[in-house]
């Protein structure tokens, strides 16, 4: 998929992208990324600490304008067609709830790219919205927390009300950028089997970024690997091997079979400081 | 030696070392000390005249006894034209304040151009104060409360706009940035995600400068602009002492009253 944008995307193709670079203070954060994702597809987005993994998620959502390149959602492009963005949906690493507001509050922003403007600023929405909200506080398993206040709940609760929030714009696709970095690890397994069973269910394509080896390889069915800005590697999941990691984290550290369990990242580290104990007493 | 060891005996050294920025400081100390000998030289500081000028005023306080309760429903009379007054001026400085707020803030206004202009035009009603301004507006409007209300409006829009505007710079940006992404507008986001952890800082600090301008605003009779103002200058020439401290003593418990309950009704919102 490189060239002019104008070949034809492959069939069931959500999201394309493609030449997108973006540099700050001439600094390139990404440079010439390109992807494909068809629909019900959860891809992976792994890579370092400044790989421009947010970099690359905030481009597409239009939170930051590229440089160069461009991305199409439904073969329209997203930076053109403004009106596209209520169908993609954001997950933040932060959740960015609004805390004064009620779960259900939270969630019916999502409906504020349907709704007229005014409905906004009173924050009163029709009753089909309301229910639609309350479905989607459902779905996330939250529904008797609705009248909470955003900022009572657990972080986990409160990551699962921002995917109800993103479920109830109808999204075509969600961009998670570190969804669960904020997250204990049993909060995190839920938060990602929920996003696995959203785009399988809803038919929504996800792109979320990770830095936990092991949640991509057990919920994401392509990997896409990001180093200094570029695209590095992009396998299915299980083509990513020994060697995929060492390419894309530039040390080895996962061992192929049980990397889906242990904590790969743990199995590379070596001690960096010293051993030594503290004297007993100081000469 | 331990590399610890090592560390302490670097950080000694230069602990003890006579460097440039060590006899910068004692350059800034003296000159501190010059500066405030000129500034006491120019305030005209003489205590020799504080100690004649205390009895003056023990002799006043003297013959104040009794009070003039007599005039005391004109007092209050004025003295509720002086909280009105600071009321109206102070809600409509906020309303004001609102709009200019987002104009001046970086991080979110819509014209990015205004952002500076925003800000000198907040700095000048800010510079200058509601006594200022009511000097200027008895002599447009004419004597009376409704000049004290402009001059407080103005100068309190400035500040009122600059304060709201400094917490929305400094506001976590993550939730407006949500609800941007779901496709709402730009002041659709700062109404919905903003406008929810700003309104009970604002109620507060609107709250707060209520207060404030009650106390700053008896003055503003001084120069015409209505409230008690007016009939504690009366006293003062007519050197009327029952009746001046008559009014100071109405001013004080009023005052006292109020930060009181402005003082709840703030940490009930926050």
């Amino acid at each position: 998929m490189r060239g002019d944008g104008t070949d034809a995307p492959p069939p069931g193709a959500r999201l394309v992208v493609d030449g997108l670079t973006k540099s700050f203070n001439g600094r390139l954060a990404i440079e010439d990324v390109g992807f494909t994702i068809s629909e019900r597809e959860l891809v992976a987005v792994l890579g370092p600490s400044g790989a421009g993994k947010t970099t690359l998620i905030r481009c597409i959502a239009g939170l930051l304008s590229p440089d160069r390149g461009w991305a199409r959602l439904d073969a329209q492009d997203i930076a053109a067609a403004s009106h596209r963005r209520s169908r993609i949906a954001v997950v933040f690493q932060q959740f960015n709830l609004i805390g004064r507001l009620t779960a259900l509050q939270n969630v019916l922003a999502g409906r504020l790219g349907h709704a007229p403007a005014w409905r906004g600023w009173l924050r009163r929405f029709e009753r089909a919205d309301r229910l639609l909200a309350l479905e989607c506080l459902d779905r996330v398993g939250l529904v008797e927390l609705a009248t909470e206040r955003a900022d009572r709940l657990s972080g986990g609760q409160q990551q699962r009300v921002a995917i109800a929030r993103a479920l109830a714009q109808r999204p075509r696709l969600i961009l998670a950028d570190e969804p669960v970095a904020s997250l204990d690890p049993a909060a995190a397994e839920d938060v990602m089997a929920l996003l696995r069973s959203i785009g399988r269910a809803d038919g929504v394509a996800i792109v979320c970024s990770l830095h936990q080896v092991h949640f991509a390889r057990a919920y994401a069915d392509r990997i896409i690997g990001l180093s200094q800005g570029r695209v590095v590697l992009a396998a299915p999941v299980d083509q990513f091997d020994a060697a995929a990691y060492a390419t894309l984290y530039g040390r080895c550290g996962i061992a192929p079979d049980d990397a889906g369990r242990a904590h790969a990242d743990g199995a590379a580290l070596r001690p960096s400081f010293r051993t030594r104990s503290i004297p007993e007493e100081i000469p | 030696m331990s590399p610890a060891e090592q560390a302490l005996v670097e950080i000694e050294r230069r602990e003890r070392a006579v460097t440039p920025e060590r006899l910068g400081l004692w350059a800034i100390a003296l000159g501190a000390v010059a500066f405030y000998l000129v500034a006491g030289h120019l305030a005209g500081i003489d205590l020799g005249k504080l100690a004649t000028g205390i009895p003056k005023l023990g002799r006043w306080l003297a013959q104040a006894w009794p009070p003039r309760l007599a005039e005391l429903p004109l007092f209050l009379e004025r003295t509720a034209e002086t909280v009105a007054m600071a009321a109206i001026g102070t809600t409509v400085a906020t309303l004001l304040a609102l709009p200019m707020a987002v104009l001046a803030s970086r991080n979110i206004t819509p014209v990015p151009a205004l952002y500076h202009p925003a800000r000198w035009f907040l700095n000048v009603l800010r510079g200058i104060d509601s006594f200022v301004f009511a000097l200027l507006f008895v002599a447009a409007v004419g004597l009376g409360p409704f000049a004290g209300v402009l001059g407080i409006a103005l100068h309190t829009w400035g500040s009122a706009a600059k304060f709201f505007a400094d917490s929305i710079e400094s506001a976590n940006l993550g939730p407006f940035e949500a609800v941007r992404t779901t496709g709402a507008g730009r002041l659709t986001a700062i109404a919905y995600a903003l406008l929810p952890d700003l309104l009970p800082v604002m109620a507060s600090t609107t709250l707060f400068w209520w207060e404030f301008n009650v106390r700053a605003s008896t003055v503003l009779g001084v120069v015409g602009a209505g409230g008690i103002g007016l009939e504690l200058k009366n006293s003062m020439d007519l050197l009327d002492f029952p009746r001046l401290f008559t009014i100071i003593a109405v001013i004080l418990v009023v005052v006292t009253a109020l930060d009181q309950l402005s003082g709840w009704l703030r940490r009930r919102l926050v």
